[in-house]
C-alpha cells in the first residue's frame, strides 16, 4: 500500500524526463484551456454537493474542492475541503488530489492521500474536476475497504458504525481555507 | 551478440574450450530440423556441413553454460531486468544477455532460436527468489516503469531494408520475412512506441492520405463531418462538450491548415508532420480519434458488444482501453477506428502482420473487411501499417504498387518456393513400381489395402495420423500424402535436379493444397552442395528383387535421398517407443 500512495502523491513528478521538457513549454496552455472550460462547465451547471474552483493567486493549475459529506454516511453534515494540483499535461494525466480537511476515511491516509484507482491508472483524459468530486463523494459512502490506507477505519467500518462515527467526528476539524 | 555466421560461431565455441566431438553433421539431426530449415530457407546463406551443426551446437553449448554462469548468482536486480519490460521491438529475447551482464560471451551468443531451451533457468530464478518484500519491490519496479523512448512521435520517412537490418540477428521466420518486406513495401515510418503507436499512425495515416489527396473539398468535407461527429461524441459516448472540444479543436485546426496548404504538397506535408511531432496537438487529435472509436462502439453496441471481453462491459472497456492515453489500439480498436473515421472517407486500411507465425512473407489484413477480397485499383486510397507484437509503424508500398494477396491466410505451404508437388490426381501409383501383393509377404501387412485411394486421401492434419495404428496408414502416407502442417518446417530450396517422377514446380505462393496433392519431401542431404553439384542426386533403383521398393528394403540406405524417419515436430525424441507401430518399423 505504501508504495501506492507514494505513486499518488509523486505522480506529476513521473513524467519521463524527455516528457516533461516537451511538454512544459505547450502543455501548461493547454491544461490552462481545458481547466477554464471545466471552470466554466461548474459555474454553469454545477453537481449538487459538490464545489470547486481556482485557487486564489490566480494559478489554474492549483484548485480547491469542497464535499458536502452524503447523508446516510458517516460524513453526513461535514463540508471536506480538497486540493487539486494538474500537471502540466492535464488532462493526460490525472491531477493529484489530497484531503485538507483531516478525515478518517478507509482510503485515505492521515496525510490526506487517496487511494482511487480513477487517480492513478485508471485515469482517462475523458475525467475531469467534476467526475473525481463525484466519485469521492460516492466514495464516502461506499470505501473500498479492500484496499485501506487506513486499515482501523476499514475494520471499524463495518464491525463498529458507532465508534466509526465518533472517529470520523473527533478526527474532523473544519479548516480556514487560505 | 549473436552471430550470424554459423562458422564464427563454431570456432569462437571451440577456442572456449568446448571440445565438441566432431561429428556434427548427426548432430543436427538432434537439433529442430525446424530451425535448420528455416536457416536454409533465408536465401541460401547454408555454410556447408559445419553450419547448421554449428549452430545447433552453439545454441546447447551456450544454454549449458547457463548454468555455470553468474546469472544464477544474481541477486534480485538481474531478476528485475529480466522481469523489465523487454518488448522493445528489435531487441528479441536478448534480455538474456541485458541480465547477465557478467556472463561469458558464449552466453551472449545464444540464437534469439534458442530461447525456449534457455528460458527454464530463469523460471527457476524466480523460483529461488519468493520472497515478498523482492515481490514488491519488483512490482513496484515494474509500476514505475517509464520506457526510455527515443526519436520523434513520428519519424520521417525510411527505407524499409532498415527493418531488415534490424532484424537480421533475430529468429529465422522475422529474417525471411523482413528480407522480402521491402520487395512489397520500399518505406516504412517509424511511430513512437509509447502505447499511442496504433491510434497515432493512423491518425498520421488519414491525414497523409488526405494530404496525398490533394483534394480541398474532400478536406473540408472531412472537416464538416467530423465537426458533425460532435453530436455523436455527446450523445453515444456520453462525453460533455467541455471534455471533448480541446481534442476535436486540435482536429479541425490541423485540418484547416492542411486545407490551406493542399496546393503545396511538400508545405501540407511538413505541416502535418510538425503537428503530429507537437505533444499537444497530436495528443489531442489521437484522443479526438479515441472518443470517436468508443462512442461509434456504444452507439454500435449490437455489432460490437460481443466481441467486448472486458469485465466491465463496453462502458469499462471504453474507459479502460479506447479512452485511456497511452493505451494501446486493440483489433477492436481498430476496427472501430476503421469504421468511424476511414471508412466514410473511403480509406482502405491493410495492416502488415510481422511475427513468428510460418511463412516466408508478412500476412496482410485488409480493412474494413469489404476491401478484402478487391483488387486494390478498385479500392480507395490505403493505409498500410507494420504491426510488430505489440507497436505499429506507417508502411509505404513500393511503386508501382503490386498486387499483394489481400487475404494470404496464412498459408502454411507459402515456404515452398518452389516446392515439388505431385500435380496429377490421383498419383499415378504404378509409377513407383510398387507391388502391392508383395506386401501382403511382409511382417505386419497382412491386411493389404484393398485401393489405395482411401489411404492416398488420408491427408487428415493431424500429426498422428501418419502413425496410426493401420500400417497401411504408415506405409502409404508417410513418404507421400504430408499433412500441410508438417510440412511447412520443411521448405525446399530451390534446387534443379533431374527428376524421374510426375512431378512439377508449383508457383511461388501455392495454394492450399487439395486432398490430392502430395507434396514430395527429400532429405536434408539432397541440398547439401557436394550432392548438388556432382549431381548425384538422382533418382536411381534402389531396389531388389525380393523387397522391391518397400521402405524396408535396406538397399535405400544407399540412397543419398534416404530418409530413416519423418520429422514430427511434436516429437522430437525419435527413439520414444510409444508409437504403436514402433515395432513395426523396427528397421529404422
Amino acid at each position: 500500500m505504501s508504495s501506492m500512495d507514494d505513486t499518488q502523491n509523486s505522480a506529476p513528478g513521473s513524467i519521463p524526463a524527455s516528457k516533461t521538457a516537451a511538454t512544459s513549454k505547450m502543455g501548461n496552455e493547454n491544461a490552462t484551456k481545458r481547466l477554464q472550460h471545466e471552470l466554466m462547465q461548474l459555474m454553469t451547471s454545477p453537481a449538487p454537493g459538490v464545489s470547486a474552483f481556482p485557487s486564489a493567486d490566480g494559478n489554474l493549475l492549483l484548485w480547491h474542492a469542497t464535499i458536502e459529506g452524503p447523508e446516510d454516511t458517516p460524513y453526513a453534515g461535514l463540508n471536506l475541503k480538497l486540493s487539486f494540483e494538474f500537471p502540466a499535461n492535464y488532462p493526460y494525466k490525472p491531477p493529484t488530489v489530497l484531503f485538507t480537511t483531516p478525515i478518517y476515511h478507509p482510503n485515505v491516509d492521515f496525510a490526506g492521500r487517496i487511494c482511487l484507482d480513477i487517480l492513478k491508472d485508471k485515469w482517462t483524459p475523458a475525467y475531469a474536476i467534476q467526475t473525481v468530486l463525484l466519485s469521492l463523494q460516492s466514495l464516502l459512502g461506499e470505501p473500498n475497504n479492500a484496499s485501506p490506507l487506513n486499515g482501523e477505519a476499514a475494520e471499524l467500518w463495518d464491525k463498529d458504525p458507532a465508534l466509526f462515527k465518533t472517529k470520523v467526528m473527533d478526527r474532523h476539524k473544519d479548516i480556514e481555507e487560505d | 551478440m549473436y552471430e550470424p555466421d554459423p562458422a564464427a560461431q563454431f570456432i569462437h565455441q571451440v577456442s572456449a574450450g568446448y571440445s565438441l566431438p566432431q561429428t556434427l553433421p548427426e548432430y543436427t539431426f538432434d537439433e529442430t530440423p525446424l530451425r535448420l530449415t528455416d536457416r536454409r530457407g533465408r536465401g541460401g546463406g547454408y555454410g556447408g556441413l559445419g553450419g547448421p551443426g554449428a549452430g545447433g551446437a552453439a545454441g546447447r553449448a551456450a544454454a549449458g553454460s547457463l548454468l555455470y554462469s553468474p546469472i544464477f548468482s544474481t541477486p534480485a536486480s538481474a531478476n528485475n531486468a529480466a522481469v523489465g519490460p523487454a518488448s522493445s521491438a528489435a531487441g528479441h529475447f536478448n534480455f538474456h544477455t541485458t541480465s547477465a551482464t557478467t556472463a561469458s560471451a558464449l552466453t551472449s551468443s545464444v540464437p534469439a532460436t534458442t530461447h525456449h531451451r534457455s528460458s527454464p533457468p530463469h523460471f527457476a530464478i524466480g523460483k529461488m527468489e519468493p520472497t515478498p518484500e523482492d515481490l514488491v519491490a519488483q512490482e513496484a519496479a515494474a509500476r514505475e516503469y517509464q520506457p526510455q523512448l527515443e526519436g520523434p512521435f513520428v519519424g520521417e520517412k525510411t527505407p524499409s531494408t532498415a527493418i531488415a537490418n534490424e532484424y537480421a540477428k533475430a529468429d529465422p521466420i522475422y529474417i525471411q520475412k523482413t528480407a522480402v518486406l521491402p520487395q512489397t513495401y520500399s518505406h516504412y515510418r517509424p511511430i513512437q512506441g509509447d502505447g499511442n503507436c496504433g491510434w497515432r499512425a493512423i491518425a498520421f495515416g488519414y491525414f497523409e492520405t488526405l494530404v496525398n489527396g490533394g483534394n480541398k473539398d474532400q478536406i473540408v468535407a472531412e472537416r464538416l463531418r467530423l465537426e458533425g461527429l460532435n453530436s455523436y461524441i455527446e450523445t453515444q459516448g456520453g462525453h460533455s462538450s467541455y471534455v471533448y472540444t480541446d481534442f476535436v479543436e486540435e482536429t479541425l485546426f490541423l485540418l484547416d491548415r492542411v486545407a490551406a496548404l493542399i496546393g503545396n504538397h511538400e508545405q501540407a506535408m511538413a505541416e502535418v508532420y510538425s503537428s503530429f511531432n507537437d505533444p499537444e496537438i497530436a495528443n489531442a487529435i489521437m484522443y479526438h480519434f479515441r472518443l470517436l472509436a468508443s462512442s461509434y462502439l456504444k452507439g454500435n453496441q449490437g455489432s460490437y458488444a460481443a466481441f467486448v471481453t472486458h469485465e466491465g462491459g463496453v462502458d469499462g472497456y471504453c474507459s479502460s482501453t479506447l479512452e485511456r492515453h497511452h493505451v494501446e489500439i486493440d483489433q477492436i480498436g481498430l476496427l472501430l477506428l476503421v469504421n468511424v473515421l476511414l471508412k466514410p472517407v473511403g480509406f482502405v486500411l491493410q495492416v502488415a502482420y510481422l511475427d513468428r507465425s510460418p511463412g516466408s512473407e508478412v500476412n496482410s489484413y485488409r480493412f474494413p473487411e469489404e476491401a478484402r477480397n478487391q483488387h486494390p485499383s478498385t479500392l480507395g486510397p490505403m493505409i498500410h501499417l507494420l504491426y510488430r507484437p505489440d507497436h505499429y509503424d506507417l508502411l509505404y508500398p513500393a511503386e508501382p504498387e503490386p498486387i499483394p494477396e489481400p487475404v494470404t491466410v496464412q498459408v502454411h505451404r507459402v515456404s515452398f518456393s518452389p516446392s515439388y508437388d505431385i500435380a496429377s490426381a490421383p498419383v499415378p501409383m504404378h509409377s513407383y513400381g510398387i507391388n502391392i501383393g508383395a506386401l501382403a509377404m511382409l511382417p505386419g501387412f497382412g491386411a493389404p489395402p484393398p485401393g489405395l485411394a482411401p489411404t492416398l486421401l488420408d491427408t487428415s492434419p493431424s500429426p498422428l495420423s501418419a502413425y496410426s495404428p493401420s500400417p497401411t496408414s504408415t506405409w502409404m502416407t508417410s513418404p507421400f500424402a504430408e499433412p500441410p502442417q508438417q510440412a511447412s518446417p520443411v521448405s525446399v530450396p530451390p534446387v534443379p535436379v533431374p527428376m524421374s517422377m510426375p512431378i512439377h514446380t508449383a508457383p511461388a505462393v501455392a495454394p492450399a493444397p487439395p486432398l490430392q496433392t502430395h507434396p514430395l519431401r527429400f532429405s536434408e542431404y539432397c541440398q547439401l552442395p557436394e550432392y548438388v553439384e556432382n549431381d548425384t542426386w538422382r533418382e536411381p533403383s534402389f531396389q531388389t528383387s525380393t523387397f522391391r521398393n518397400s521402405h524396408f528394403n535396406v538397399a535405400h540406405y544407399n540412397n543419398p535421398n534416404f530418409q530413416p524417419e519423418e520429422y514430427r515436430p511434436e516429437t522430437e525424441d525419435y527413439d520414444a517407443p510409444q508409437r504403436g507401430s514402433g515395432k513395426k518399423r523396427a528397421s529404422v
